[in-house]
């Protein structure tokens, strides 16, 4: 018989076998007996004779299941089956132990995937190692206009850092590359809409040429959102949205610094190499684009104050692009580590939740092992059985855990939500810490109890075995007190932030707004015909029921859009180099009144101000504050550069309002008519007298009847996309209130499990004490002390932990310290409340002994 | 004299048992007291284990059968595997008797 064969046979025929073998031994007894009584002995001495030789039927045929193959496979078997039915049986337990390991595992797994997506993988293309970024490095004075994608900020030795290359410097690193196999140029062509059939890209026909795999979202970034489609670079003057009055190709621009560069080293080739090699042609290519973009100006653009003396010219810089172009959002990085502390909090709770759970249903189940192991049991079987029980449970948990990590990855905030696929090593990792603390924990009891004298553990009553147990069982309370301490403080402060961002004065009134965005320049607008397109939109708005007013503007308020352009005053004597900025928003007639901001000297802007009308400027009180400090800036004129700071009266003052940050402080900000600037795309605000959700369908009429081929974009409220501003915060909060609740009932069962099992070991005590003349009150002061002090153990050492990681978060929160004591004492009093809660009950219990009965007990 | 088996002898003496015909649990104990001259004197608690552990390895095959008393009795045979092995185990068994004859008379 094959090895297969056989082992099939005795795993999965067991029980044709066990009859056969019985039979057989039974056939074997009788021919015995028969050849006994042939030699002469009468059949009852024949059987007894027979039986003393035979030498008990069970040891043979155990003697003959330990010999057949695959004997150690069907005891698995059969620890399993053990074992899963001692789970079912212990069905609160079990679902207890479950359900924290499927938290655990599915909460780390879900992050720590998305920090390695984040800070460790590398790009899902062969051979990541080779690939290069190309950025500059210090000021760079050799271009006029620049786009930057990613991050921008300064570098270990404090030097600016800019991504973006003109596409004519571009073409000479192609033209002078030795060091590189490949080198590629790309740039995010605004959002990539598709417009009309899936081979009509914003109304220009291209052929798909090929479909690229799911996992990999573009050279940028490891994760992030993959493109619907990517073109090829030389089809940018087709794409190109009208700008700026800019009609031509950015292609042809040496000035403009808008691609991101980056390349593939040959064999044996380094970055450094690649930089030493190219870092000349960078410097020329830079110096004689700007020359040949100033020779392109007529003599009075070229000698505009912006453009004179411009030397400074940037250092090449190449590195690694295994990772990407991009580096990590410092928010996103900030982010994932705040939850990383929560969740390894969480994985530190379950693991002391386990070995609590554990460590009660060992001492449990220690009668339980000192009857198998009377009969004969080995230590070595019962140790095996109480694995296996902890490996089905992590097996369970894990399973669970999978699906719980799959739904928390959609609760991450930014780029960590969307891809990054679950990581099976952090799986792994997560599952093989719950199981080791699982085998430690259920192990050890076990080791204790199996060599223990089972005579003495038989005949014991449950006291003995308490008091070894004692130390063991406080410590994961303790250690879950603390934690919970920790995640209700951490719930606390971000509730709290939330709640003083919500009430912070935004300086408009977001609610009853309904927002929608056009971008007409995606449907071939020409510049001027957008503005007649938006008058018509607007004027159609008007009539729709329930609509108050309607305004537009580029950008909308608290979008993450943020303009900012120089600011020169007339008349005032500014230093070569010298340039204050200000932020800029192109609003529409109305918006004021629409958003409902206060004009607090001089006058709003108004359908008079027109493109053909003197240009006007309304500026808000903390640009009024910063460059008009003693003085009334009424009257007085501004501009952008110092050549046309003459161009822009200021009309107005207006109270200060938020920009784009709820946070922040309003930035000092000016306001010029819509019509006397370019804009590609406007927001629409549209204040509605009720629920803004009742002028939706209105709204969408509207604007179809004006145009039906103008999409409308990111259409929600204002108050919503003031909320999209404190994701991050909101997200906070909800995982530490999550987790602490979480936390909370965890701490709550263990210590009533404790107190619990320590009244019914006490219980002869207490009767005792009782029948001595203790009053019940005696009693409940006796048990609640016992958990009190195990809970103010826990509270210490929460607070200090919590208290020294404050730093970390002070950056944060907003109008509170980290050690804000409000939300300490509050942290503390649920704490206290709960766990008194979870304590009480247990000692009231206690106190209703019958002191006579007690006595009895045991 | 009874002796206790020997590790390894036993599947020999079971195997060299069954080289006339096919005989059940009894049988083969009464066989092995046999050959051995009363030497060996086979416990169903060692029996019952090498019968199973031989006829999974596939040398001995088992089917039930009747007994002379007509009695329902398992029958073990020699597979053509088994009647192979007999040689192999033989060849062994003498390399150890030889081994064991060697030390005895370098030690006296």
């Amino acid at each position: 018989m094959s090895l297969l064969r056989s082992l099939a046979r005795n795993v999965f025929r067991h029980r044709r076998l066990e009859l056969d073998l019985d039979e057989e031994v039974r056939s074997h007894f009788e021919l015995l007996v028969e050849q006994q009584m042939a030699s002469g002995m009468d059949e009852a001495s024949a059987r007894r004779a027979t039986r003393l030789e035979l030498g008990g039927a069970d040891q043979v045929k155990e003697a003959v299941r330990d010999a057949r193959r695959g004997a150690s496979l069907e005891q698995v078997w059969l620890d399993l089956r053990h074992g899963a039915r001692a789970l079912w049986q212990a069905k609160a337990w079990t679902a207890v132990m479950v359900g924290s390991l499927a938290l655990g595992i599915g909460a780390n797994t879900a992050l720590f995937s998305a920090t390695n997506g984040l800070l460790f993988r590398k790009l899902p293309v062969s051979d990541p190692d080779t690939l290069v970024r190309f950025r500059s490095a210090g000021p760079n004075q050799m271009r006029t206009d620049v786009l930057f994608y990613g991050y921008t900020g300064p570098d270990a030795q404090g030097r600016q850092v800019e991504p973006t290359f003109s596409y004519p410097m571009y073409l000479q690193f192609v033209a002078d590359n030795r060091t590189m196999s490949g080198l590629f140029a790309c740039a995010p062509f605004g959002s990539p809409n598709v417009i009309g059939t899936p081979v009509r890209v914003n109304n220009v026909p291209v052929t798909i040429v090929g479909v690229l795999p799911p996992e990999f979202t573009g050279v940028e970034q490891v994760v992030g959102e993959a493109p619907d489609v990517s073109l090829p670079i030389a089809l940018e003057p087709q794409f190109n949205q009208p700008q700026f009055n800019f009609l031509e190709s950015r292609l042809d621009r040496p000035n403009w610094w808008w691609l991101e560069v980056g390349g593939r080293l040959k064999p044996g080739v380094s970055a450094a190499q690649v930089q030493g090699s190219l870092t000349g042609v960078f410097q020329q290519t830079a110096r004689a684009g700007f020359d040949s973009f100033l020779s392109s100006l007529s003599q009075k653009e070229r000698s505009r104050e912006s453009l004179q003396d411009r030397t400074l010219v940037a250092d090449l810089q190449v590195d690694s692009a295994s990772r990407g172009i991009y580096d990590v959002n410092t928010t996103d990085v900030r982010a994932i580590s705040v939850l990383t502390a929560v969740v390894a909090l969480v994985l530190l709770l379950v693991c002391a939740n386990v070995a609590n759970l554990l460590l009660s249903r060992a001492t449990a189940r220690e009668k339980e092992v000192s009857v198998r192991l009377a009969p004969g049991a080995t230590r070595a079987r019962l140790i095996r059985q109480l694995l296996t029980e902890s490996l089905l449970l992590a097996g369970v948990g894990g399973t669970l855990g999978i699906l719980v990590a799959r739904w928390g990855q959609q609760l991450l905030p930014g780029a960590a939500a969307h891809a990054s696929p679950l990581d099976w090593r952090v799986l792994a990792f997560v599952i093989t810490v719950t199981t080791l603390t699982g085998i430690v924990f259920g192990i050890a009891p076990a080791l204790r109890a199996t060599r223990a004298d089972v005579n003495f553990a038989l005949k014991a009553n449950s006291q003995s075995i308490a008091a070894a147990r004692s130390p063991l069982g406080r410590f994961p309370v303790v250690v879950q007190v603390a934690i919970s301490v920790v995640l209700l403080i951490g719930a606390g402060l971000f509730l709290r932030t939330l709640q003083n961002l919500r009430q912070v004065d935004l300086g408009f009134n977001p609610r009853n707004v309904t927002l929608f965005q056009v971008r007409p320049a995606l449907n071939r607008y020409e510049p001027k015909k957008q503005n007649l397109l938006y008058d018509q939109i607007g004027e159609r708005l008007r009539t729709i029921a329930g609509v108050r007013s309607v305004a537009w503007s580029d950008p909308r308020l608290m979008s993450p859009r943020r303009f900012s352009t120089g600011i020169f005053i007339q008349g005032r004597v500014y230093s070569p180099g010298q340039r204050d900025t200000i932020s800029s928003m192109g609003v529409s007639p109305m918006f004021f009144e629409t958003m409902e901001m206060t004009i607090v000297a001089g006058r709003g802007l108004t359908s008079r101000d027109t493109e053909h009308s003197p240009p006007v400027v309304v500026i808000n009180e903390a640009a009024a504050r910063k460059y008009f400090p003693n003085e009334s800036p009424i009257g007085r004129r501004i501009g952008s550069t110092l050549e046309n700071s003459g161009r822009l009266e200021i009309v107005g003052i207006l109270r200060d309002a938020k920009y784009n940050s709820v946070r922040d402080a309003a930035l000092p900000t000016r306001y010029t008519p819509f019509s006397q600037s370019v804009h590609d795309n406007a927001s629409f605000e549209v204040r509605s007298s009720g629920d803004p959700l009742t002028v939706i369908a209105g709204i969408r009429n509207a604007v179809r009847l004006v145009d039906p081929n103008v999409p409308l974009i990111d259409m929600r409220t204002q108050l919503d996309e003031v909320e999209r501003r404190l994701v991050q915060e909101k997200v906070f909060a909800q995982a530490y209130t999550l987790f602490g609740g979480l936390a909370l009932l965890v701490a709550s069962v263990g210590l009533f499990g404790l107190m619990s099992y320590s009244v019914a070991r006490r219980t002869n005590e207490i009767g005792i004490r009782m029948a001595l003349g203790a009053q019940r009150q005696d009693v409940v002061r006796l048990v609640m002390r016992e958990s009190m002090i195990l809970v103010a153990a826990g509270i210490v050492i929460g607070v200090g932990g919590a208290t020294s990681a404050s730093r970390l978060v002070s950056t944060l929160l907003f109008g509170l310290a980290p050690t804000d004591a409000t939300t300490m004492a509050g942290a503390m009093t649920v704490m206290v409340l709960v766990a008194g809660l979870a304590g009480y009950v247990p000692a009231r219990r206690a106190s209703g002994i019958d002191p006579i009965a007690a006595l009895r007990y045991e | 004299v009874k002796t206790d088996l020997l590790q390894g002898t036993l599947d020999l003496l079971i195997l060299r048992a069954l080289i006339l015909q096919p005989d059940h649990g009894v049988g083969i104990t009464r066989r092995i007291h046999q050959i051995t001259k009363g030497t060996f004197d086979v416990k169903p608690g060692s029996l019952f284990p090498a019968l199973h552990r031989l006829e999974e390895k596939g040398w001995l095959a088992s089917q039930w059968g009747e007994s002379e008393n007509r009695r329902r009795a398992k029958y073990y045979k020699l597979t053509t595997a088994g009647r192979r092995q007999i040689d192999t185990e033989l060849a062994n068994w003498q390399r150890v008797s030889a081994a064991m004859a060697w030390a005895i008379k370098a030690t006296s």
